[in-house]
């Protein structure tokens, strides 16, 4: 579960008001857009999210963790609570397509054995197994993507937090992305996904949260377009 | 952490040798130059140690004693100038008069015989010939000397030893402070240098930290990373010190002479010392190395 009460972000540099006085609450196995015109504060609540920074005021949940008061120390448990997923991919450009997934779960100390099972599978989920041995320079832009999608999912967390993940791949690659996304999401993960792409969100549909300077502009359900196909 | 998990990340720090292997030729050069420079520098301290200790071996102090002097009375004077021995005296070797006499007589040579000859009484002294360790205590190994009964004079190369002191004190400060400044010089080389690779890997770093990796995680593969590199450039520095060291002293051998002017007649050989030059140089490489890559590391760990 993630919870926001009476968040407040302010930038001391240049005097900015990133978030003010934002109460959210995305309950576990929820799908969410977040959508949002630049400086609107997507960026600022993703850092909030995943503790790159804390709040100036109120307090942020996530999976249980308090992160207004979460030491630096217990940051990296923290982390491995949830999956991150970059419109620019962020895979180790040195690793294979299997040691970039695989290298999520040695972080978090699993058996050697663990990971020979649990890889193939991710990657079988993200229908890369074929490019198990390839290097991310040697993927398209959507497979790099599905390869960060398998690396977010490979440790089974309870969040997946998706920064624009179709920011840097073809339109038509999209909508793949965000039916995998979909697909994870039916699995029970709580998929939380940044998007300025109005099309994917009309048709998609589901819970949208709409920031504007700062603010909660808009959070509600609405039907996609997809519904019935 | 688990066992296979350590070993992953050891490999990892091997691996990324050669995966940044720009950046680690650049490390490696950087790393070899300094352990050279800094070993070439020690061992020449050495042996100008060595050689100003050559020279100060040979000062010699004449203590005279009066001609009439009974033999016990000779005995006692040289019972205390060798209780010195447990303070500042290395030797203490007698010359009669009639050995100074003769000395003296085969110093000038033959030419001289007459002029020898048509001297009635032997003018010499009975003499010891005192050498001291510490020549920085010349002056009160003198007045002590002057001060024992039947001794008539003392005659000590004062100004010699002022001279050596002076030079041995200005080299040990200059030592200490081209040492300390190439230390200085080298670590900053070096801190950038591993700067400069780990800032290209930022990004790898920021990955790390998103997924949950801990610091030490991050840490160990470029430790190894950083201490692999330090131990080649330390192996490497040593066959350059080698190379260095014998040919400079391949070059000054040649000109014996000049070997005997600066004392270097014992000085350090490579082959005696050249496993503790090469365990010095790689861990130095290999603190260096890993030391200077993680400490670089800090400003990208903070995600």
């Amino acid at each position: 579960m993630v919870e926001l009460k009476n968040v407040d972000v302010h930038y001391k540099e240049g005097g900015v008001d990133a978030l003010n006085d934002v109460n959210l609450r995305i309950n576990d196995g929820e799908f969410v857009f977040i959508v949002g015109n630049s400086g609107a504060g997507k960026s600022t609540l993703l850092k909030l999210l995943t503790r790159e920074r804390v709040p100036t005021g109120g307090r942020v949940f996530v999976n249980g963790f308090n992160l207004s008061k979460l030491r630096e120390g217990k940051i990296p448990k923290f982390r491995r609570s949830i999956g991150m997923i970059f419109q620019d991919f962020r895979l180790i450009p040195n690793l294979t397509v299997y040691e970039n997934v695989a290298f999520v779960l040695r972080v978090t100390d699993r058996s050697r054995r663990f990971i020979r099972q649990r890889v193939p599978y991710v990657l079988n989920l993200v229908r890369l197994t074929d490019k198990a041995r390839a290097y991310p320079s040697q993927l398209s832009g959507g497979e790099q993507q599905r390869v960060a999608i398998a690396r977010a999912f490979a440790s089974d967390p309870g969040l997946i937090i998706a920064d624009e993940p179709t920011g840097n791949i073809d339109p038509e690659l999209s909508y793949e992305i965000v039916e995998l996304l979909k697909d994870i999401n039916k699995c029970g993960t709580t998929v939380i996904m940044v998007t300025h792409e109005h099309d994917l969100v009309k048709y998609f549909g589901g819970r949208i949260i709409s920031l504007k300077k700062g603010n909660v502009d808009f959070d509600d359900y609405i039907g996609g377009n997809n519904e019935g196909q | 952490m688990k066992g296979s998990n350590f070993s992953y990340l050891v490999k990892q720090g091997v691996v990324s040798v050669w995966h940044n292997r720009v950046m680690s030729f650049a490390s490696f050069c950087i790393l070899m130059v300094s352990l050279l420079l800094i070993a070439l520098a020690v061992l020449f301290s050495i042996d100008i140690g060595i050689a100003i200790g050559n020279i100060e071996d040979t000062n010699e102090i004449l203590v005279f004693v009066e001609n009439d002097l009974p033999e016990s009375e000779i005995s006692y004077i040289s019972d205390i100038l060798n209780s010195y021995k447990n303070e500042y005296v290395s030797s203490v070797d007698f010359f009669s008069k009639e050995d100074a006499w003769e000395s003296e007589r085969e110093w000038f040579g033959e030419v001289m015989y007459i002029l020898f000859d048509s001297v009635g009484d032997n003018p010499m002294p009975h003499t010891f010939i005192v050498s001291l360790r510490d020549i920085t205590r010349m002056n009160e190994a003198a007045t002590r000397f002057s001060a024992i009964e039947g001794v008539i004079g003392v005659r000590a190369p004062y100004d010699f030893a002022e001279v050596l002191i002076s030079i041995r004190n200005t080299f040990a400060i200059l030592g200490i402070a081209i040492l300390a400044a190439l230390i200085v010089v080298c670590l900053v080389i070096i801190y950038n240098t591993a700067r400069a690779s780990v800032f290209a890997r930022r990004m790898q770093i920021s990955i790390m930290k998103h997924v949950g990796a801990t610091n030490a995680f991050i840490k160990i593969p470029f430790f190894i990373e950083g201490m692999f590199i330090g131990i080649i450039a330390g192996v490497a520095s040593w066959f350059l010190t080698k190379i260095a060291y014998e040919t400079v002293v391949s070059i000054f051998s040649e000109e014996i002479m000049l070997i005997q002017v600066l004392g270097l007649t014992s000085i350090t050989d490579f082959n005696d010392i050249r496993w503790i030059v090469l365990a010095a140089n790689c861990f130095a490489g290999a603190l260096l190395g890993a030391v200077g890559t993680v400490f670089s590391m800090g400003k990208h760990l903070k995600v």
